[in-house]
Parts: C-alpha cells; structure tokens; sequence
C-alpha cells in the first residue's frame, strides 16, 4: 500500500511549525539543510494579491528517479508503505540522486551521505502513526496515511495529486483565488516561474 | 538554506542528469521501468529507541516565560541533553483533547536552555552607565546592595519612586512583582500600554466586562471580522483565542467568511473573503465610517438599540459626519469599499469581531477605535447571541477544585492610602501613581477597576519614565526591568537611555545581556522555567480536568535562579520575608495546590495530572441574549453609545476631559493628517508587533528562529523600492521627524506602494551563526526609534501610543 501526504494549503499560514518540527526530531541543525519547506507563491499586483503556501518534503514517488539512478542501491522504495528510504551505510556520496530528483528533494550530510525524509521512520513511528511534521502542524494542514484516503480527502476540497512521470505521493489542495485577488493580472515573476505542481516560488520570507 | 522548486530548475536538473548519464554509461530511465521502482534493498532503518529518553512536563517558554498555555512534553537523551519537545496530548492544547502540535517558537524551545547567550552569575557595575563596565558579584552582595538602596530611596523620596518596568503579561512580575510593590508601597508597576488590557479596558467603558465582540462559538459564526489582529503570529497554537488559525479553518469549512482588515497581507489574510490594506493608525475614521453606513443606511438592530443602548441617537446623529467619502483619504480604503464592508458588518448573522494589537493599542486614539468596534458590534445586534460576540458554551465543571492554580494574590490592601486619595475619592496609593496609564478615578475596584487585570494600580511604562527626565509630576528614583529590554519595548530608546543614566538605581533581570543592563547597577541572572519548578497550571475541558507543573530538566546554569525567587529574596532581605512564605515559594504552591487535592510532592513526581471525565457531562448551550446581566454595572444598565463613564471626566494626564463620543484623531504624522510632514517624508511607517518567530523583541539569537529572520526586514512594495533605486535585499536607510534606522528591503506586493513595514527587535545576536544584533538608536534597526514619544499625544484614557509615521528612505550605501 503506497502512503502518502495531503497538503491542504487552504489550511496554512506559513507558519514554519512542521519545518522546525522535522529539524528538532531529527536533529537537523540550523541553517544546515531541511528536509520540508513550505513554499510559498505570491500573485498580482497590489491590492488584487493572493499567496498560496504548500509545506513539501521528499514526494516519496511511486516511480522514484533516485532510487533508479542510484549506483548502488542506496536508496529504496518500501514495499509495505511505498515509503522512499535510503541507507547511509551503502551511500557513496556521488549525488546521482539530487541530479534525478525531479523536486530537489536529496541534501547530503557532513560526511557527504545523502539525507532526507524518511516518514519519521527512524524516529520508530509505527504504521498507524503520523510523521512529526504532521502532528505539530497547529492547523491540521497536514496529512498522511494510506494514498487512496489521501486522494478522497484532497478530492473532497478540490485538491489533486500532483504530476510528474515519477507519480509522486503528494496530493495538494489551495483555496480558490479570492475575487479581490483574482481581478488583476498575474505579476510576471509568477507566471514565468511556475512550478510543475502549482506550489511554490520564492518569495517574501514571512 | 531555501530551495525553489521553479520548473526552470527542475529542465536543469534533467538536462545535467543527461550529462552525468552520458559520462556514467547508464540511461537515465525514469519511471518507465516499472521494475526500477523495487530496485534498492530495503534497508534496516536505525530507530532510535525512546524507552532510554526521560519524559518531562513543562509549559512551553516560548509566548512568554511564565505563560501556562501549551502543555509540553520534553525528551532528554540518556545522556541528560535535553533533545525533543511535543505537545502534550492530554492537556487540550490548541484544537483540544489529542493534540500534539506545537508551534515553531515551542518545536524550537530547547535552544532557550542550551543558548550561549545566558549570562551565568550577578554583575555590578563597575564603570559609569552605559559604559558597560561590571564585575562579578555573589547573589548576597546584589541583593543586599538593592535592598539597602531601595530602602534609602524610599526613606528619602518615597515608595512610589520605585517603579517595576514589566514585560508582556507576565505572571511572576504582574502577580509576584504587583504583591512586592504593594507590600513595599508603591503603585508604580510600569505596564507597556501595548497590551490585550487596552482593547480589554475601552471594551468594558463600552459593552461591559462581562460581554464581548468576540464569537465563543466560532462554528456558529457567519462573518468574522479581523481587526489588526496577528492570529498567524501571536496565536498560532493558542487555545484561548477563540478564533486561532485551526478554529477558524474549521469553522470556514462550515461557512465562516472572514474580513482581515490590516495593512499588510499577512499570510491569514490570504484566506479571507476580504482583505482591507487600512493605512497604520487610521483604522479609528474607517470604525466611524462604518457606523455612519450602519446609520445611515438603516442597518441596526432597532430593537436592540432602542431597549439596551445608552444614547444611541446621540450617536447616531453624532456618525452623520463621518460618512465613507469623510474616510476614504484618511484610511486610504475607497468609499465603495467601506459601504461594502459595513454592509456586510450589518447584515451577515451573526458576526464576531476580533480586534487588538494593532488597532486598538498602538494608536492615539486606540481607546475610541475600540470603542467604536465595540459598538458595531452592539447595534448591529451582535452580543451574546449564539455565534456572535461571547456566548460561550458551558463548560462541565471541574473535576477537581483548580480555582486557586496560577494565581498569587497581590495583597492590593497593602498599599498605603494617602489624605490625597481619600479627599479626592481614590483607591489607595492611585495619587502617587508617576503615570496613571488609566485615569486615576477609574483605577479603582469599587467603581470601575474590578476586573483581574485592574484591580492593582498601574502607571504606562513610557511616560513613567520620562518622568526621571522630566521631573513631572516626581522623579522616579528606582527601576526594576524584569525580563525585558526597555529599549526595544517603548517609543524612542534614546530618551530612555537618558533616563536610565539618571535614576539612583537601575537593576535587571534577564536570561541574557540585554542592551540596556549597560545602564544597570546590578543585572541578575534568571534561568528559564526548565531549570527549577515554580509554574503550575491547570485547564478542564469536555473529556477532564488537567494539572500540571513545570519539571526540572536541567540544574540553573551558573548561578542563574527562577525570576520568581528573586521577589521572594529581597522580601526577606527588606523584612517582609513573611508575605513572602519566608523566602520558599513552595509555601505558595502548596497554597494554590491544596484545593484540588494532590500534593506538591505527587504532583512534582508526576509532572501532570489528567482525570478524565466520567460522568457523561457535556459543554452545554447558554442561554443568550442576558443583556440586563451584562450591562448591570454600566450606567443606566445600558451598552455606551454615549459614553457616561468616561465623559467630562478627567484623561490620565489630568490636563483635559475626555468625551462623551467616539473621536478621531489619527496619527501624530500621517498622510490625510500632517500633510505639511507628508511633503517631506512621503512613506507610511509601521512594524508588525507581534511574530511568529519571536516573542516580542526576543528569540532573535535562536538558530531555528534566526535562520529564518536573518536580516531586519521591512516589507516593501516593489513599485515604491524601485522609484528609489532600491533592489530586493538592500539596506535602507529609513528616516522620520524621531530617528533613523537601516534595514534590509524585502520586496513583497501584499502592501501598498506608500506603506512599509517591519519588525521590531533586533538587539539580539545569534552566535551560533554568526548573526549580529543591530543597535537600538538612531543608526541601528529598532523601529521604536521612529515613532513618536510626546505624552500629550498619547491615549488619553488607556496611553496607548502610535505605531505608525511618516517616513523617507534611500539606498543605503554605508
């Protein structure tokens, strides 16, 4: 059964709980690397502005591109959860893997490993249990479980997996642009930039 | 370090995944090998195994460092390090019963134990003030230096020149602190003026203390209003605030609309059906001019307004002057757009209107812009109706007695009466207030001042001590600063500096060096609340009652002590050791405990205690609309369209009378108001007061928080940056009639091209990445440096100050 996660950005306020949550739990040091961000569009031209916020982490694909390019079979997809999982003890450090990853998910450590998400797996979650980023989340944005009840959650507010011939596990809702906000031509950095998946380009930090 | 995921980055990443698959010899199949997917051996996955972890309770320290909000559990590796922290599930943090989310601030907490900025042991100064010059001392010779000194000073000029300059809502100083002042003698406890008691105070002048604006039943609400409220930023994961971000996307999932009426789309305003840019400090015409539409366009309750309304013709007839085309260049919001939003306010049922930190005390006219929201709130017919303003379910009762957990009674009747209060019908000690944040006669319990915020006299922190400068109307001689930084609290740092320099005695206490212990006598080292247990808070809710204590974690680091203690160490050393439980504070915990059943010892053991409730009790409906109860103590039993509390009284200062009707004054520099300043400095200035990643001006020396706060920002549109050549990331040099400061342009469109705004509290440095602090004077980035400090200026019922100035801005090239 593939797992997954619903990011319900009608939900988030870019609050950052979820990225310091992952970084406290899985020790990540400050302004070292995350493993989840929340990305962040901003649209139009003032008053007529909308901001959509999506909190994103390793996709865990059901078709992972990293797991494919990796030499040497470092990185796995679990058969029991389809959670994407890598071994630091076989990892060579040769970064096959963020060049194939279509959402620039892999970071590497100090001792050049390669880090990312795990589904808190290491932190002993049990199958029934959520991932850290989840259970801090102060607005139940987050969500993660089994795909199909992901996808009957996402599909009941207008949210939708996103695309990508690696068939990543991550569905995404957002709010309908407010009519204030939708008047108004799109400001041209945002229309330039898209993202495959309607998430995210860099903007105001706060 | 952010990453983007652009599609630009992501054709990138192919095309030099080509160019690695070229040089390797491998293909690059993505996705279409079916088999790939299954190709990795699935790996044994380390888990760490928390069985070997200690778990204790604490509150979280991260809204403020006695706060009794989100229960927390903390793990400490076997190696006694401190490591993770979680919201307690049993404790009905934020959405309730289950929950285990925390916000950034409290996910980051241990870095405020591990933090290399602590200072570890008390300091005298050696050198002259602001010279920064201090030696170690023992914890005996600084209390003993203080206690000698306070008592000289007040055999000489009188205990109400001791004043205590406290933080936010803070227990240990509001509580411990108000009962040391009392017994000592004086009435100068110096309260910020930015504060939930300004918007509290104008709501009780106007619909009384026992209703409210704001909806208690959220899910029942049609139309919530959004008034200068930061619920992205202060209450993220707040269970009291009864439309906290989760609440409120509940209750929209059920149709809640909501209007977020604020200067900067801030990231919950995004979510509203309405977003209205109100330029900072105006917000007060836009209030009247919604209540002329309301008038003017019939859409009170009339039933309402005729039966429970003290002078509401007076009202009505007094708003026909403020109609939306009046408003409309003040506000910079259209006449069509405050004719739609009034029409909404006056016909969507039921409404709440949420309002404060921004629109209510941190304006001059804050208390009638409160006041005026309040009464939209009341003709409209929205008071204690299901969904609208108060009207709360009924909780089941305790299952255990909690009324005595968290409080420390202040021992009020300890405060001297003076000839000068009985001829003039005051409450003990109000004529020796230095500042009276409120007037004198209303700081009285047996008239207005009864609420638990009131009760104890208080002076307004800024004019207070201006008065050292000043002399009017006495000098204070002593100031105690209590875990704040006066010169990133107040208006205008360097009038403050210059006050510090000049009182006989200066001390602080603070986790770290803050800027103005430079002027200190003695600076005392506090630990955080996870290095003693001196906290217990309780909370019940439909599933139980909940209890819990602060568990040690760690031992004080130095010769750091709990900010509780220290009232209690000087009690003892001035002889008053006996109000004090001589000298223990677990004499007061037991106090607080012995109600509900368990003891200290248990309940220090256990960290928490959850009874679940058994017997079926549920939160039952009130009953509604109890207006006889609710206004039973405002004059007439009536809500105050024509205000018979305050009017033809005396303001705080004493040198005027304050009215009967709602006023507006605007900003002592604004563009509708000054425009003679406007000509010169052509920007509006404001600061987003409260943020996520900081409580107040602290928190800006945590990693987890800094990372994300490197540089101090201000938003700005980009239209209005490029007319002056500046580039997103640049530093600015923004100048107003008060001060200057350099900050850092962040290019945001969620703000109009004549506002920038930005955040205040820079002081801090971040040493583990090598982040600096930034001055608090001109030349540094403390925004108070830009506002406005004249007294006469200020709220002349709640002293409420502007946040908000004229300003202009060039490159910064230095």
């Amino acid at each position: 059964m593939q797992y997954g996660f619903f990011v319900d950005g009608r939900r988030c306020v870019k609050c950052y709980a979820c990225e310091v949550a992952c970084q406290q739990w899985h020790g990540l040091a400050a302004a070292t690397w995350m493993r989840r961000t929340v990305f962040e569009t901003v649209e139009g031209r003032f008053p007529a502005v909308s901001r959509r916020f999506a909190s994103l982490s390793c996709m865990h694909c059901e078709h992972p591109a990293c797991a494919a390019v990796c030499p040497v079979g470092a990185i796995a997809k679990r058969r029991e959860d389809g959670l994407v999982v890598g071994d630091a003890t076989r990892c060579i450090g040769c970064r096959s893997c963020a060049l194939a990853c279509p959402f620039d998910v892999p970071r590497y450590r100090d001792d050049k490993t390669m880090d990312k998400c795990d589904g808190c797996l290491s932190l002993g979650r049990g199958p029934d249990e959520e991932p850290r980023c989840v259970l801090s989340c102060p607005t139940r944005a987050l969500h993660f479980g089994p795909l199909p009840e992901m996808e009957a959650e996402a599909a009941s507010c207008g949210g939708a997996r996103l695309e990508g011939a690696t068939a990543p596990a991550v569905l995404v809702a957002h709010r309908p642009r407010p009519d204030w906000a939708s008047q108004a031509a799109p400001s041209p950095a945002a229309t330039d930039d898209e993202v495959p998946f309607d998430g995210a380009a860099p903007a105001a930090e706060n | 370090m952010r990453h983007s995921l652009t599609r630009r980055r992501f054709f990138e990443g192919a095309a030099t995944l080509g160019a690695l698959a070229a040089l390797s010899g491998c293909s690059p199949k993505v996705a279409e090998d079916e088999n790939l997917a299954n190709t990795g051996a699935s790996p044994e996955i380390e888990t760490v195994n928390f069985d070997e972890y200690e778990v204790k309770h604490s509150w979280c320290y991260m809204c403020g460092p006695a706060k009794a909000l989100c229960s927390t559990l903390c793990y400490i590796n076997p190696e006694g390090r401190w490591v993770h922290v979680e919201g307690n599930p049993v404790a009905g943090n934020n959405w309730g019963y289950g929950c285990k989310s925390l916000c950034a601030k409290g996910n980051s907490a241990m870095q405020t134990l591990y933090n290399p900025a602590r200072i570890e042991y008390p300091m005298r100064r050696v050198g002259e003030k602001g010279e920064g010059k201090f030696e170690r001392c023992t914890w005996d010779e600084a209390i003993e230096g203080i206690a000698t000194k306070l008592q000289e000073i007040k055999d000489q000029y009188g205990p109400e020149t001791f004043a205590l300059w406290s933080p936010q809502e803070c227990k240990f100083v509001m509580q411990m602190g108000r009962r040391f002042l009392n017994v000592f003698g004086t009435p100068n406890y110096m309260h910020s003026a930015i504060c939930q008691t300004q918007i509290t105070s104008s709501r009780e002048l106007s619909i009384g203390t026992k209703a409210d604006t704001y909806p208690y039943q959220l899910n029942k609400t049609k139309l919530l209003v959004n008034w200068g409220v930061n619920g992205e930023n202060a209450d993220m994961n707040n269970n009291i605030d009864k439309a906290n971000p989760v609440r409120r996307f509940d209750a929209m999932d059920n149709g809640l609309q909501f209007i977020d009426i604020r200067p900067m789309l801030d990231p919950l305003a995004t979510h509203a059906s309405v977003w209205v840019p109100v330029r900072p400090g105006t917000d007060g015409a836009l209030a009247l001019a919604i209540l002329n539409v309301l008038v003017e366009e019939d859409l009170y309750d009339h039933d309402f307004c005729e039966n429970w309304c003290n002078g509401f013709d007076k009202l009505a007839e007094h708003v026909k002057q403020f109609p939306p085309s009046w408003a409309a260049p003040i506000t910079g919001i259209s006449e069509e757009k405050i004719t739609e939003v009034a029409r909404m306010m006056g016909t969507i049922k039921p409404m709440g209107i949420m309002y404060g930190n921004s629109a209510g005390d941190q304006s001059n006219d804050g208390n009638w812009t409160c006041i005026s929201i309040n009464l939209i709130a009341a003709i409209t017919g929205n008071l204690d109706v299901p969904g609208g303003g108060g009207a709360g379910m009924k909780m089941p009762p305790e299952l255990f007695d909690c009324s005595k957990i968290n409080k420390v009674p202040t021992l009020s009747d300890k405060l001297p009466s003076y000839p000068e209060d009985e001829e003039n019908g005051l409450a003990p000690s109000r004529s020796r207030l230095v500042a009276p944040e409120f007037p004198r006669w209303w700081q009285n319990p047996d008239t207005w001042a009864y609420t638990k915020f009131f009760v104890d006299p208080t002076s307004a922190a800024n004019r207070g001590i201006q008065s050292v400068l000043t002399g009017k109307p006495f000098p204070l001689r002593a100031v105690f600063s209590h875990s704040t930084n006066p010169l990133s609290q107040t208006r205008q740092p360097k009038l403050v500096a210059e006050a510090l320099k000049k009182l006989d005695l200066y001390f602080v206490m603070d986790t770290g060096w803050n800027p103005s212990c430079d002027y200190a006598d003695y600076v005392l080292p506090a630990c955080t609340r996870y290095e003693d247990s001196c906290q217990i808070g309780s909370r019940n809710m439909p599933e139980g009652t909940f209890i819990g204590i602060e568990q040690q974690i760690a031992e004080p680091l130095g010769e750091s002590r709990s900010d509780w203690k220290v009232y209690l160490d000087l009690a003892v050393k001035m002889g008053f050791g006996e109000d004090f439980w001589n000298g223990d504070l677990d004499g007061l915990l037991r106090a607080q405990l012995e109600p509900t059943g368990f003891t200290l010892e248990e309940l220090r053991e256990k960290g928490y205690i959850f009874v679940e409730r058994t017997d079926g009790a549920k939160p039952e409906e009130p009953t509604y609309q109890n207006y006889e109860e609710l206004f039973a103590k405002l004059p007439n039993g009536k809500v105050q369209c024509y205000n018979e509390i305050i009017g033809g009284m005396p303001n705080n200062r004493e040198d005027g009378t304050l009215g009967y009707l709602p006023e507006y004054v605007g900003p002592p520099e604004g563009i509708a108001e000054t425009p003679e300043i406007a000509a010169e400095f052509p920007l509006i200035f404001t600061d987003v007061h409260a943020h996520r990643l900081s409580v107040h001006s602290y928190f800006g020396n945590l990693p987890y928080m800094r990372e994300r706060n490197r540089l101090p920002w201000v938003k700005i549109n980009p239209a209005t940056a490029q007319q002056y050549g500046i580039e997103d990331g640049d530093w600015m040099k923004i100048e107003s009639p008060h001060g200057w400061v350099k900050m850092v342009a962040e290019y945001f469109e969620g703000i109009s091209p004549e506002v920038i705004m930005g955040k205040r509290g820079w002081w801090q440095d971040c040493e583990e990445l090598g982040e600096p602090g930034y001055g608090c004077f001109d030349g540094g980035s403390e925004v108070n440096n830009l506002y406005d400090a004249t007294i006469e200026n200020f709220d002349g019922f709640h002293s409420a100050m502007a946040k908000q100035t004229l300003v202009k801005i060039s490159k910064w090239e230095g």
